[in-house]
């Protein structure tokens, strides 16, 4: 998609820029100054703190980069591969305890980052997108893509309504060839899952899995795993109701750490959280940084947007309780998020300051908050219809 | 809610309408006098906030730019809940658009607040030769249904400023007594007695 340059050399190339962030994100800074293109092609203008941070970051990032190719200079190149592989498979005992250690190793890793040139090939591998694309024929995407080509549907017709409308101004994506791709990904995957259909802030999330994968098969690979397996039931579907329930868990969570204050104010956290979920931060934090989140979102589940999102909170907790308005906390939340330049400043946060979760909690949670989510749409639901009867 | 204090009000305000209606685009040109030809489109919600001085008082206005898509619609609720006021954004050139609006209208009438102040916005005035809702129609239906009507462009920025102005206007002052705190001014303990009665 960027031409002829193989893989390895673009991300080279890549890796020898500043990362930076999205205009979006960007614009809101006070004294604008410097404007340059991030690891990922988009466009940021900073301060001279912003680019100190983001020389810092670049560095990191390369530090980060020795250390997994010194990985698989000893240990093999598809090192990490081997839980995945091994699994449901009778081992030796020794063979076994590698695996685990690798485990281990791994987990520490992916927390520190996986360089932009792995990316493709670790979240391909860890996520279960290439488990799930080897269950079908190898055609399948391409045969997909053909099948539905030419055909209208209201999920196409918004699609094509919100391309032009996604990161404009990217110089890959907002052209006439990532319009196209990103088209076949998201239609493509419209027919897949019809109860999803597209539902809007898919586009964003499909535009930076097609930015990372390189590759619209493989980006629309991701996005299924992502859907159906990685993130809750139902978080874009008809009434969003997967998303309804993440919030009331963060709710919960939140509550445990901060949240009586913020109470206090009637300051509904999913005000802000909502498009964190959907978005899974791709609006709200630095490009590098989204990814980063991504990194560990792939390989340890949902939960680690509870992480992240707390996190966020918890940076500024002082701040927080501090505020008598509501829009005071929108603002600072806003604030923080969108220059949350460097990742590592987040993520020791959310994983080493908020404390273990498990998925399990996590699912426990959302058990116990199902019931009241489905009553409430169902209430709403028939307030609308009555309202409807009313009228005639 | 509104709620004063020397004059300074604030105010919680809610636009909703169909998706590309121009909510955002209203926004931007209000808050930063903005038109951008491709709007990134709204996922949940967003924030901005932008003072105006009204006779003698200042209105500063919260805004919650909702998202348009139809399975979003789920959660409004959070949005207009407490809300003082309400655009509601239709697109003269998309006749859906407008049939849209008015559901949204009735649902405020059913949960909303009943002092809210509602504003219907026909958008996009500047593509005449689209048009597929007739003024008239707006207008009628805006009267009957108690609110004000105008027909905007964020493009050209005609009649943007003019909506948020006659919202402000219109606000009810909520009287100082009722947060006799004397604390800072938040707007939720008086807003809960003043607004006993609305929300979902
Ligand atoms: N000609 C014209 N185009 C407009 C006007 N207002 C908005 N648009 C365009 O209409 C499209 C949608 O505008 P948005 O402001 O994103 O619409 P929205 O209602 O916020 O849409 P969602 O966030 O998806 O619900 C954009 O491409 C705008 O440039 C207007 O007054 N005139
Ligand atoms: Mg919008």
């Amino acid at each position: 998609m960027y031409g002829t340059q193989s893989k390895r050399d673009l991300a080279l190339e890549f890796q020898s820029q500043i990362p930076i962030l999205r205009p979006s994100i960007h614009a809101r800074r006070a004294n604008l100054t410097v404007k340059f293109q991030d690891l990922y092609g988009f466009t940021v203008e900073g301060n001279v703190d912003d680019v100190n941070v983001l020389n810092e970051v670049r560095e990191k990032v390369r530090q980060q980069g020795r250390v997994w190719w010194a990985l698989e200079a000893s240990k093999g190149a598809n090192w990490y591969l081997q839980p995945s592989i091994s699994e449901g498979q009778s081992l030796k005992a020794s063979l076994k305890l590698s695996a685990m250690a690798n485990a281990i190793t791994l987990k520490r890793l992916i927390r520190k980052g996986i360089p932009p040139v792995l990316r493709p090939k670790v979240w391909f591998s860890l996520s279960g997108a290439a488990k799930k694309k080897s269950t079908v024929p190898e055609s399948y995407y391409n045969d997909l893509s053909k099948a539905v080509e030419g055909k209208v549907t209201p999920a196409t017709r918004q699609i094509d309504h919100d391309l032009p409308r996604t990161f404009p101004g990217h110089p890959w994506l907002d052209t006439p060839e990532g319009h196209a791709a990103l088209r076949r990904v998201l239609v493509g995957y419209s027919f897949r899952d019809s109860d999803v259909g597209y539902c809007q802030g898919l586009n964003y999330v499909a535009a930076l899995l097609l930015l990372v994968m390189k590759t619209e098969e493989d980006a629309f690979w991701m996005l299924a795993v992502l859907l159906e397996n990685v993130l809750v039931n139902d978080c874009y579907t008809t009434n969003l109701s997967g998303c309804h329930v993440e919030q009331r868990v963060f709710k919960d969570l939140l509550a445990k750490k901060m949240a009586s204050h913020l109470e206090a104010l009637d300051f509904d956290v999913s005000l802000v959280a909502t498009e964190w979920f959907l978005c899974l931060f791709s609006k709200s934090l630095p490009s590098e940084t989204t990814l980063r989140v991504w990194d560990v979102l792939f390989y340890e589940g949902a939960k680690v947007l509870f992480h992240v999102a707390l996190a966020i909170f918890m940076m500024k907790e002082e701040q927080l309780l501090l505020t008598h308005h509501v829009g005071d906390v929108i603002n600072i939340v806003q604030r923080t998020s969108h220059h949350l330049f460097d990742p590592d400043e987040l993520l020791t946060v959310a994983f080493d300051k908020i404390g273990s979760m498990t998925t399990n909690t996590i699912s426990k949670q959302r058990k116990k908050q199902e019931p009241a989510v489905m009553a409430e749409l169902d209430q709403r639901f028939r307030r609308l219809n009555s309202i409807k009867v009313d009228d005639k | 809610m509104a709620t004063t204090g020397n004059k300074n009000i604030n105010a919680k305000l809610v636009l909703l309408g169909d998706v590309g209606a121009g909510k955002s685009s209203l926004v931007l040109r209000f808050v930063k006098g903005q038109f951008i030809e491709f709007q990134e489109s709204t996922i949940g919600a967003a924030f901005f906030s932008q003072t105006l001085a009204v006779n003698d008082a200042t209105v500063k206005f919260e805004i919650w730019d909702t998202a348009g898509q139809e399975r979003y619609h789920s959660l409004a609720p959070m949005y207009y809940r407490g809300a003082a006021a309400a655009i509601i954004v239709y697109d003269i050139t998309n006749q859906a658009s407008f049939e849209r609006a008015k559901k949204w209208v009735q649902e405020l009438q059913a949960q909303g607040n009943p002092n809210m102040v509602m504003a219907l916005a026909g958008n996009k005035a500047d593509l005449p030769d689209a048009r597929k809702v007739a003024a008239e129609e707006a207008q009628a239906y805006a009267q009957e249904n108690g609110l004000f009507f105008m027909e905007t462009s964020a493009k050209t920025a005609a009649n943007v400023n003019d909506v948020f102005y006659e919202i402000a206007k219109r606000l009810p002052r909520v009287q100082p007594a009722q947060n006799p705190s004397g604390m800072v001014l938040m707007d939720r303990p008086a807003e809960r007695v003043a607004s006993a009665s609305c929300c979902s």
